[in-house]
């Protein structure tokens, strides 16, 4: 409780470290903060034309099939390769002052899930120009972005605490991140799965919320909120504060270990 | 009321012969993980009120500045407790979070939110902060293109002014020019006439007898004394001197080693006595020469640090191997720059000797030392009346003046201030 009030009141370093980044990103680049929407524009770009002209799928609008899924993906796997590091990235500031630790990660986190909100602008342009278009299911979005939101802080909050003190963990999780990625209905459709690994592939918290991004934007539906709404915030707040533990018990030793 | 408070604070620092931090390293190179467990704090105790100044003395090493960091909450102790109950601001390391590419306002708001300042605080802040500064004009312009001396007025300018309750300073005033260090001095005094407590490291003790009413000296981990400001100064200020005394009797006593060691060499090969060309500090004719010189205080110990204002007495031990027309006997002081103090000898004095025992001492009583603190080395001589050489060995002995005032030059002129 003292430290959700510690937060508190360092709120605005918070502020301004997502808008440090958001700002210095691009910074010195011709297009600059534009970056934010051309970089989905052009992931966009290269799936549609690597997938209605070369490995054509059995899907329809498979570019938009995939896009809407990456996105949210990709904002979990970054957040979490630059969280875990993030820590040992600002030795500098940590060394220096005082000031709650868990800034940093819930900075890097907060500053990928503007981007994505960001990003989401395009996603909504191309949702009409290909013709899906937007059904009243969209209203569940917000719930689903609370849900990775924090469900990503959970798994950066622990990960970038464990690797002061483990500086493989960072290396590991490139590798990992990637079979992630494959075990996660992103390139493929939920039903390619074979039925006796359904189970398996539930167990993977990044699963459900996949799937209900792409409910909710590429088929147009209401997710099923039994399993993502009420288990998986539940899980992903519970992860939140196990991560913030370890995170409370660790960061003692952060400025001289890094 | 107490601000902070620190008992029984233990703290050790891991050095690490090869530290493997990796999961290959750690499993297979075990044995490289041996590290030694050193205490850099033994059982510290501090307690500080609410609007009271604490200077913190020590050597280098003795723990002052890990006990800060330790305020500042960066690292944590081993055992015992550290409560502190405010808001801190450190200038231990100015600048934290500056971004070179942003803008001297905007790295105000960033370094200012570090803080823990909302923005409404650093709103109402910022044209204090700016104006302190005295980087108006440069404040919309990236950081990069500051000058270091500005990037630290402006990190300083943002520290000082945050309205902490608790500042904790680790050498300060070694930002900027001079009349920005006197503004901070300033604002540090005014700070503590409103009420904030101040807890400041430095090795500068001056500073530390006008801001402090408390002084805690520390050596080697542990308190060795504390109480006011001017007690504790003179108990570490008297202990410093006689750990100087006994480096520079050592260094003494290793370069009459190697004297000696060289000169036997020398009489084994050489009969004549002639003066060794080896050494550039010695020279003359040996037909009077300096055996020994040692300084004494008034009680006759051999002394290498004295007190500004002691009874010194220079003390040359001769040998006359051949009979000469004259004799005269000189001494030279010059400070660490190899600038000339004084240097007089019997002649200039207008004492004439004509006859010399064979062996004997000539001592040079001064009966107050008014050099300035400060190194000195003393030259010692024999010659001719015509001033040629018998014996001149320059830079003989060497020799510290010490003293709580902080006057400069070469040797006090004895004064007073009159002011109408």
């Amino acid at each position: 409780m003292k430290a959700i009030k510690e937060l508190y009141q360092y709120r605005e370093m918070l502020k301004n470290l997502v808008r440090k980044d958001l700002r210095t990103r691009y910074k010195g680049s011709f297009l600059g903060f534009l970056w934010t929407f051309i970089n989905p524009l052009l992931q966009l770009l290269v799936y549609t034309v690597i997938f209605t002209t070369i490995m054509r799928l059995d899907i329809d609008n498979y570019s938009m099939f995939l896009f809407v899924a990456l996105l949210p993906w990709n904002f979990f796997s970054t957040s979490l390769m630059i969280g875990t590091g993030s820590i040992v990235n600002n030795k500098e500031l940590i060394k220096k002052i005082y000031f709650p630790r868990e800034i940093i990660p819930i900075s890097v986190v907060t500053s990928g899930f503007v981007n994505l909100i960001l990003s989401f602008v395009i996603v909504f342009i191309a949702l009409f120009i290909s013709g899906i278009g937007i059904t009243p299911a969209i209203v569940c979005l917000p719930v689903v972005l609370v849900v990775i939101y924090v469900m990503t802080l959970g798994f950066t909050l622990l990960f970038s605490a464990l690797n002061v003190y483990f500086r493989d963990l960072e290396h590991i999780l490139e590798i990992g991140t990637m079979a992630w990625f494959y075990l996660t209905p992103i390139v493929y459709k939920l039903d390619m799965i074979p039925a006796r690994f359904l189970k398996l592939f539930f167990m993977n918290p990044m699963t459900p919320i996949i799937q209900a991004f792409r409910d909710i934007l590429y088929y147009g539906i209401v997710p099923d909120f039994t399993v993502l709404g009420i288990n998986h915030l539940a899980a992903g707040m519970l992860l939140v504060v196990f991560g913030h533990l370890v995170f409370q018990r660790l960061q003692k030793n952060f400025a001289e270990e890094i | 009321m107490e601000l902070i408070n620190a008992s029984d604070v233990w703290k050790s620092f891991r050095i690490y012969h090869d530290k493997g931090s990796t999961l290959k390293e750690r499993v297979l190179f075990r044995s490289r993980n041996r590290y030694e467990e050193r205490w850099v704090l033994k059982g510290v105790n501090l307690h500080v009120e609410q609007g009271e100044s604490v200077g913190l003395l020590g050597e280098n090493g003795s723990g002052k500045s890990t006990l800060l960091k330790l305020l500042t909450r960066i690292i944590y102790p081993n055992r015992g407790t550290i409560d502190v109950q405010g808001k801190v601001s450190s200038l231990l390391e100015l600048g934290a979070g500056f971004h070179p590419d942003l803008t001297g306002r905007e790295n105000i708001y960033m370094n200012a939110s570090i803080f823990g300042l909302s923005k409404q605080e650093i709103d109402r802040k910022l044209s204090e902060i700016i104006a302190f500064s005295e980087l108006a004009p440069f404040i919309d312009t990236p950081v990069r293109t500051y000058s270091s001396g500005m990037y630290m007025r402006l990190a300083f300018s943002v520290a000082i002014n945050v309205n902490a309750d608790i500042l904790l300073i680790d050498e300060i005033l070694a930002v900027g020019d001079v009349n920005f260090q006197k503004k901070c001095f300033d604002r540090l005094k005014d700070l503590k006439k409103r009420g904030t407590t101040i807890v400041i490291v430095s090795h500068d003790l001056s500073s530390i007898q006008k801001i402090c009413d408390r002084a805690v000296w520390l050596e080697d981990g542990s308190i060795q004394a504390t109480g006011g400001t001017t007690r504790v100064i003179d108990q570490y200020m008297q202990f410093m001197n006689r750990k100087q005394e006994a480096t520079l009797k050592e260094e003494q006593a290793r370069e009459q080693e190697q004297h000696r060691g060289k000169s036997a060499e020398e009489t084994e090969g050489d009969a004549d006595r002639e003066k060794p060309e080896s050494d550039p500090n010695c020279w003359g004719g040996k037909e009077v020469e300096i055996t020994s010189v040692r300084m004494r205080n008034a009680d006759g110990e051999q002394k290498y640090s004295f007190e500004y204002g002691e009874p010194v007495c220079i003390e040359i031990g001769y040998i006359r191997h051949r009979e000469m027309e004259g004799y005269v006997f000189g001494i030279g002081i010059s400070n660490s720059d190899g600038v000339p103090c004084y240097g007089t000898n019997t002649s200039i004095d207008g004492r004439k000797i004509k006859v010399l025992d064979s062996r004997g001492k000539v001592s040079f009583h001064i009966d107050r030392i008014t050099l300035v603190e400060g190194k000195y080395e003393l030259d010692a001589a024999s010659h001719a009346e015509d001033g040629r050489a018998y014996d001149y060995r320059k830079n003989i002995y060497e020799f510290a003046v010490t003293s709580s005032v902080k006057d400069t030059g070469i040797a006090r002129q004895e004064h007073q201030w009159i002011i109408k």
